[in-house]
């Protein structure tokens, strides 16, 4: 039953044959390109992982570097984008492991293109962003590998480093406390008549 | 059975991951238990909202472009021979996604390659002092 946004990352156009070529050869301005164009997609996943810009931009910056030093072994059996979005992944968990979290207040980023979206009734960018952000990591990081990007909990185990069924009971609690947290924010669909809890005009 | 039963069994349904026989169950008990239909919905809600932001793309920081080229031309070609730092990171990096980690309780891990490390070492330890035991009784016993 899972979305994967793997798909919605795998629909961009990928760096032709010849970029990727000069790319690998050590060709600064073909890298280039290719950061340019692909950026936003692994800053995003980097944000995601740590919710925070400072660890994000650290992260993001190691996985452009593995992405640098990998590009020899890129074979067209995935998509361009594909493969870069795991080393995003990794690189981000990987990151979360080694590092400290920086302590941030709660920011919502700015997106790329469109400003202020709606992610769901009455749910918008913020009211996420602040409720993943109040996560502990432990929650976190699992539920938004699941939720936010479609992984398989086998996939997750090994990525975290965690065993599988502490994975799926960090997932279900984590998806629990967002859905007390949206609900006391006044989202999500209205209540049923039984143990109902009224909608927050806020 | 009462609603935690079926609200323990929320996220399995959400994930795929019931028999058919469980999913007939809690079916029949959602069609007329409106909180735990209210709860599903909720969880569900929260699911679609979270892959909403997922397929957003966010702004990357001013000169994120700049830092990266930055730290990129001083790596050394990609394919050229690896500095040895580099090297060993990347091969202790390629044992520990071989190897595996092993679950510790409190939910920890640990990388099985230092197991394997602290095993070998401690070996070498015991070897070392059996020989030195050896060595000793040997110049204690009388000719």
């Amino acid at each position: 039953m899972a979305t994967s946004n793997i798909h919605k990352w795998a629909s961009l156009p990928d760096p032709s044959p010849a970029e990727l070529a000069r790319a690998a050869e050590g060709d600064a301005q073909a890298f280039k390109l290719i950061l340019e164009r692909y950026q936003g997609m692994v800053y995003s996943v980097a944000y995601n992982v740590l919710g925070n810009h400072t660890d994000a931009e650290d992260a993001a910056q190691e996985a452009f570097l593995r992405c640098y030093r990998k590009l020899p072994q890129f074979r067209s059996e995935a998509t361009f984008s594909t493969w870069l979005f795991r080393l995003a992944l990794t690189a981000s968990v990987d990151y979360k492991r080694r590092e400290r979290r920086h302590p941030e207040p709660v920011e919502t980023p700015e997106m790329a293109a469109e400003a202020a979206p709606q992610l769901g009734e009455g749910v918008d960018a913020a009211t996420i962003v602040a409720a993943l952000h109040d996560l502990p990591d432990d929650y976190r990081v699992p539920t938004v590998l699941r939720d936010v990007y479609g992984l398989p909990y086998q996939e997750i185990a090994a990525a975290t480093g965690r065993p599988l069924g502490t994975v799926k009971v960090m997932v279900h609690r984590g998806r629990a406390s967002l859905r007390l947290k949206l609900r006391a924010e006044g989202a999500g669909p209205e209540q049923g008549p039984a143990g109902a809890r009224p909608r927050s005009d806020t | 059975m009462d609603c935690s039963y079926f609200r323990e069994r929320i996220n399995l349904y959400i994930d795929g991951e019931m028999g058919y026989l469980e999913v007939a169950e809690l079916q029949s008990h959602l069609s007329f238990c409106p909180d735990c239909a209210a709860e599903l919905a909720e969880v569900g809600e929260v699911r679609s909202a979270l892959a909403a932001w997922g397929r957003l793309e966010l702004a990357t920081p001013p000169g994120f472009v700049e830092r990266v080229m930055a730290a990129v031309e001083v790596e050394p070609a990609p394919g050229s021979p690896k500095p040895f730092g580099q090297a060993v990171d990347d091969t202790l990096q390629k044992l520990d996604d071989t190897l595996g980690r092993i679950p510790l309780p409190g939910g920890r891990t640990i990388p099985v390659k230092n197991v394997i490390g602290w095993g070998l070492a401690a070996a070498a330890v015991a070897i070392g002092l059996g020989r030195r035991h050896g060595r000793r009784a040997r110049e204690l016993t009388p000719l």
